[in-house]
């Protein structure tokens, strides 16, 4: 099978090895690191991160589907994950969500036509005294009203 | 005058510098002292009479769970630390690990001292990657200054630290989801017994703490357990706790009081500043969303664990949520109950088939289509999956269901009676 | 011997030993699912819980090691209510489609609801459903009907050694499937049929074939290999529809794989010989013509005796007894597997239970002190051949063949001459595994045509020969 992760992955992975006693544990460093790259995990790759760590492709599916933050699917550049959940509900979280869902025309689970913006629900992101949150890809952006949430549609398409 | 531990330092993102935890707040010097002067049985000892205890939401001492790690074992053992923050409500350990990470690291050292730990992990929730920066930072910076690594203070001891991220689960605050997992498994929670202190993560004795337990852990050996236990205003707490407190309140925020020293309505009114746009006070939850829920008239109730659990709920991650009149109570159980539903391991046949069953009949009730039989079914329902499953998620989503249809019928009622249709 | 209490019974047990075990010794039977005493331990369903003194929670029984004076009540008001809470949340989402479900009959999940269930459904929610994959041809998927269990994947894992049934996506969505949508791989899939609780996963060999309470079951022993598998043949109107694994902690534990499952069908073969059939000289023969035969191989020079080890003993006992006094200066070979032509040439195929003979009762031949045959091409005058149906047929270069046994059509294209006998599940007889542990071949359904056992068309020969003998 030829190689589609790149250096930087294995070189990522080399620095984990030692950590672990078991190799089983770089699983889900490793899905961390080759979502990086692609955005989500394509099953070439789950299958290549199988033969890296040595464990069947069976177990790497099985661990994927588990977790959230995989994007088992493509998602857009930005992913948009509103916090629902109850702090965040007492603070309009749910019409936030609907706002989201009319200026974006999508509804969650969705991605905009262009790729940019994908609109999920979130569950309690731990932001629940400056709710209501959202995390956009990696960043956190707390405090939300419909304002806020508009200055940042309009910085991201930038 | 309230003493505090952890809030002054919270705040300014600087303070999570090695630099400022060394000068402002004698960094290490507990670690240098427990390692160089303590035995790790004197260690064990302290944290046992500091009455610390687990600041996850189970309560348990702290001292007492290092007591259960076998002394001798052909296993190596391990400290774990539980920074999965992911009940509801809560955002109290993401202070630490953003502001001041170096108490954690010294905590983590101590306590792996402690138990004979040499390779500690810190399982932070996947969507923690600005805090798993900060203290991946924190780290390598104690890493430098031969903090951690080879022969720590010149001692024969040395551990490693390994910072290891989830990928969004709620169950793997369960601490056998947790290890399960570190491992490279699905989060799935783990038949007990054995207990993870006999066998814990890849097989080998383990204690798992949540963050701010371990972050109490310097401080119990600077002060001295019983300094620390005093801090507590009751018998059978120690120390002090973070709350977050979030919800209707004019000032949400992560607030730091002694342990039983306000009750919870002092905590809405003084910390957090009285209920937004003063409206009246209609429900607390009081412990993150698995706790059941408080009414107005029960929120003079002392704030720590025993009391709480005197009138039938519990403290759990300190998380206070505070609900007003504004609010549909209804809604908000189902919302409660959709995220048990959605975070259900799937295992265990309680939990699977029950949660999502609770929420289409909070759904039916909602959109206007459920019978008073419907209300008692659901209630029923979450009696049978409380106390039946693997696992405590089962518990904590019968709980909320149990008591908000307990304590608001009314307002279930109102719905099955067509009252509230608009939905 | 420590003892525990279950019920109000006093019950002995070993430590270790799990309370639904130790309550089987009593007699009691606590109803399980996850469970599976192959398997490890998962205490999933949560159908076995169970009141034990002392203990704040109803505690799973497969999960719990009995304990010297533990007191264990199955049918505390608590146990028997979270039982049947069990039972409605695994019914949720079943279709309930025992009429059309080939498991009905022999089903834990139905017999678990009519013995811990309730007779009413409250659920009015629609149920979940899911789109099935197609598992190969082994098993039959029924996704709809899976309680999730998970023992097929831990039997994968465990037993089979391959991972490939899998637990993808959580809670309600739960999803039991196999890689990517793979079909299976597992030369011992049919074992996914027999440890599912439900109908959701089945034979595709079984399907729609027979409700399970009609066939009858006959204990007996798998002939695939030198293993020795222990099997039940299931069979109605004589007609063989199944064969499952047989509990034998000793040797398959509880488990058989594919080739031994569905070897019956060759004796169901229409293309099986079922009739004497003779050559081009003697098309349509009766059995009175065979002592004439037999006689025309005594006064031929080179005689060869192939003796197959998938004989029972008692057959080739026979054979060689007949040899001695009819054929005496006829050589006797076994023959069988090629390549495996002795015991210590045999040996695991694989790390489950498959052995290198693919024959049953190498070891038996070599107690009857047969030696093998060593050549690849068979060269005699004459040869007979006797034959249980699976040992592989040598070549043979002889003008005069003739085979008894049970053979097909394409086999015995070159024989002069067939006495139809009988298959495995058709007699009695002992074979002797590579263990050297001998068990006994039970007759689970009638010869059909005009096949004889073997013992029998001996004797007829040697009356024919005898009664031809006085003639002349």
């Amino acid at each position: 099978m030829a190689k589609i992760l790149p250096e930087v992955f294995y070189n990522e992975m080399k620095k984990l090895e030692p950590r672990y006693p078991q190799r089983k544990a770089l699983i889900l460093p490793a899905l961390h690191e080759a979502q990086k790259v692609y955005g989500w995990l394509p099953s070439d790759v789950m299958d290549e991160v199988a033969e890296f760590i040595g464990v069947h492709p069976a177990q790497i599916r099985e661990v994927a589907s588990f977790y959230t933050m995989y994007n088992l699917k493509p998602v857009g550049k930005v992913h948009l994950k509103i916090c629902t959940n109850v702090a965040c509900c007492l603070r309009g979280a749910d019409e936030l969500m609907d706002y989201a869902e009319k200026k974006l025309g999508i509804k969650k689970g969705e991605t905009t036509p262009d790729g940019l913006f994908t609109l999920s629900e979130e569950e309690c992101l731990g932001a629940c005294t400056t709710a209501p949150a959202m995390m956009a890809n990696d960043e956190y952006v707390e405090n939300l009203d419909l304002q806020k949430f508009n200055d940042f549609l309009e910085r991201a398409k930038k | 005058m309230r003493q505090t531990l952890f809030a002054q330092h919270f705040g300014k993102p600087s303070n999570a510098s090695l630099a400022y935890y060394l000068t402002a707040m004698h960094g290490y010097a507990s670690a240098r002292k427990a390692l160089s002067e303590m035995t790790p049985d004197q260690v064990i000892e302290e944290v046992k009479k500091s009455n610390l205890r687990g600041r996850g939401g189970a309560g348990f001492p702290t001292g007492m769970k290092w007591g259960f790690i076998p002394k001798q074992s052909e296993k190596q053992k391990y400290l774990v630390c539980n920074a999965d923050e992911s009940e509801p409500g809560t955002c109290k350990d993401r202070q630490i690990l953003t502001y001041t990470p170096h108490l954690l690291i010294e905590g983590l050292l101590i306590g792996s001292y402690a138990i004979g730990c040499k390779h500690a992990y810190v399982y932070i929730r996947g969507e923690y990657t600005h805090e798993a920066k900060v203290f991946q930072k924190a780290v390598d910076e104690a890493y430098e200054k031969g903090f951690l690594g080879k022969n720590i203070f010149g001692s024969p001891y040395s551990l490693d630290i390994t910072l290891h991220r989830g990928a969004g689960a709620y169950i793997c605050g369960e601490e056998t989801a947790l290890l399960n997992s570190l491992e490279g498994k699905r989060g799935e929670p783990r038949v007990k017994p054995p207990f993870p202190a006999q066998s814990g993560a890849f097989g080998g004795p383990t204690a798992v703490n949540n963050v701010e337990s371990i972050a109490n852990v310097p401080f119990i050996i600077s002060m001295g357990g019983e300094p620390f236990a005093k801090l507590g205003k009751l018998d059978k707490s120690g120390g002090t706790r973070l709350i977050s407190l979030s919800g209707h309140v004019k000032k949400p925020g992560v607030y730091e009081i002694q342990a039983g020293e306000l009750t919870l309505r002092q905590i809405i009114d003084d910390l957090g500043g009285g209920i937004l746009n003063d409206r009246k006070l209609k429900a607390v939850i009081p412990g993150g969303s698995s706790a059941p829920v408080l009414t107005a008239e029960e929120v003079d109730v002392v704030y720590d664990i025993e009391p709480l659990m005197k009138i039938g709920t519990m403290m759990g991650s300190a998380a206070i949520m505070v609900v007003s009149e504004d609010a549909d109570l209804v809604k908000l159980l189902l919302r409660i109950t959709k995220f048990y539903a959605h975070e259900s391991c799937g295992q265990c046949t309680p939990c699977r088939e029950g949660c999502q069953w609770m929420e289409s009949l909070l759904h039916k009730i909602v959109h206007g289509h459920g019978s008073t039989d419907d209300l008692n079914l659901l209630v029923d329902v979450a009696q049978n999956i409380g106390g039946k499953t693997l696992c405590a998620l089962g518990d904590a989503a019968a709980g909320p269901v149990i008591s908000f249809v307990k304590k608001f019928r009314p307002e279930f009622e109102e719905y099955i009676k067509g009252a509230k249709h608009h939905a | 011997m420590p003892k525990c209490t279950i019920d109000g019974k006093e019950i002995e047990f070993s430590a270790g030993e799990n309370l639904v075990k130790v309550a089987k010794k009593g007699g009691i039977e606590i109803p399980v699912f996850c469970y599976h005493p192959g398997l490890s331990v998962v205490a999933q369903c949560r159908m076995c819980l169970v009141e034990i003194e002392k203990m704040p929670k109803l505690q799973t029984a497969c999960s719990t090691p009995a304990a010297d004076g533990m007191i264990v009540r199955t049918q505390a008001d608590s146990a028997v209510k979270a039982r049947a809470a069990t039972m409605e949340f695994l019914l949720l989402n079943h279709p309930l489609d025992c009429p059309i479900c080939d498991k009905a009959g022999e089903c834990d999940l139905q017999d678990n609801s009519f013995g811990h269930g309730s007779p009413s459904m409250r659920s009015t929610e629609e149920r979940r459903t899911y789109v099935d994959v197609d598992m190969g041809p082994v098993i039959q998927k029924n996704m709809n009907r899976c309680i999730h269990c998970t023992r097929c994947i831990r039997f994968g894992e465990e037993v089979a050694g391959i991972h490939e049934m899998v637990a993808v996506k959580r809670g309600n969505n739960l999803d039991i499937t196999t890689i990517d949508g793979k079909q299976l791989k597992t030369e011992y899939a049919g074992n996914y049929s027999d440890i599912c609780p439900t109908g959701s996963l089945t034979l595709k060999d079984f399907r729609f074939q027979k409700r399970a309470w009609m066939l009858k079951k006959t204990d007996t022993v798998c002939e695939g290999c030198s293993k020795g598998c222990n099997m039940e043949i299931q069979q109605e109107g004589n007609k063989v529809y199944r064969c499952v694994p047989r509990e034998n902690l000793e040797i398959n534990r509880y488990w058989m794989c594919d080739e031994g499952r569905f070897n019956y069908h060759y004796t169901q073969d229409p293309l099986r010989i079922t009739r004497l059939k003779g050559s081009a000289f003697s098309p349509t023969p009766h059995w009175d013509e065979v002592g004439m035969a037999f006689k025309k191989l005594a006064n031929g020079a080179t005689v060869q005796i192939l003796i197959g080890t998938d004989l029972t003993l008692e057959e080739m006992q026979a054979i060689i007894d007949f040899a001695k006094t009819q054929l005496p200066e006829a050589k006797l070979f076994h023959f069988g597997t090629p390549g495996v032509r002795r015991t210590t040439e045999d040996g695991p195929l694989d790390q489950i239970l498959k052995m290198k003979s693919k024959t049953a009762n190498l070891n038996g031949a070599e107690l009857l002190g047969l030696s093998p045959l060593e050549t690849e091409i068979v060269k005699a005058e004459s040869v007979v051949v006797f034959r249980g149906g699976r040992a592989a047929l040598p070549k043979i270069d002889s003008k005069n063949i003739i085979g008894v046994g049970v053979f097909k059509e394409s086999e015995a294209s070159g024989f002069n001459m067939i006495l139809p006998s009988l298959a495995f599940t058709e007699k009695n007889g002992t074979i002797v595994n590579h263990q050297g542990k001998s068990q006994l071949l039970k007759r689970a359904v009638l010869p059909v045509g005009q096949c004889k056992p073997l013992p029998e068309i001996l004797m007829l020969v040697l009356n024919a020969k005898k009664r031809e003998g006085a003639g002349t």
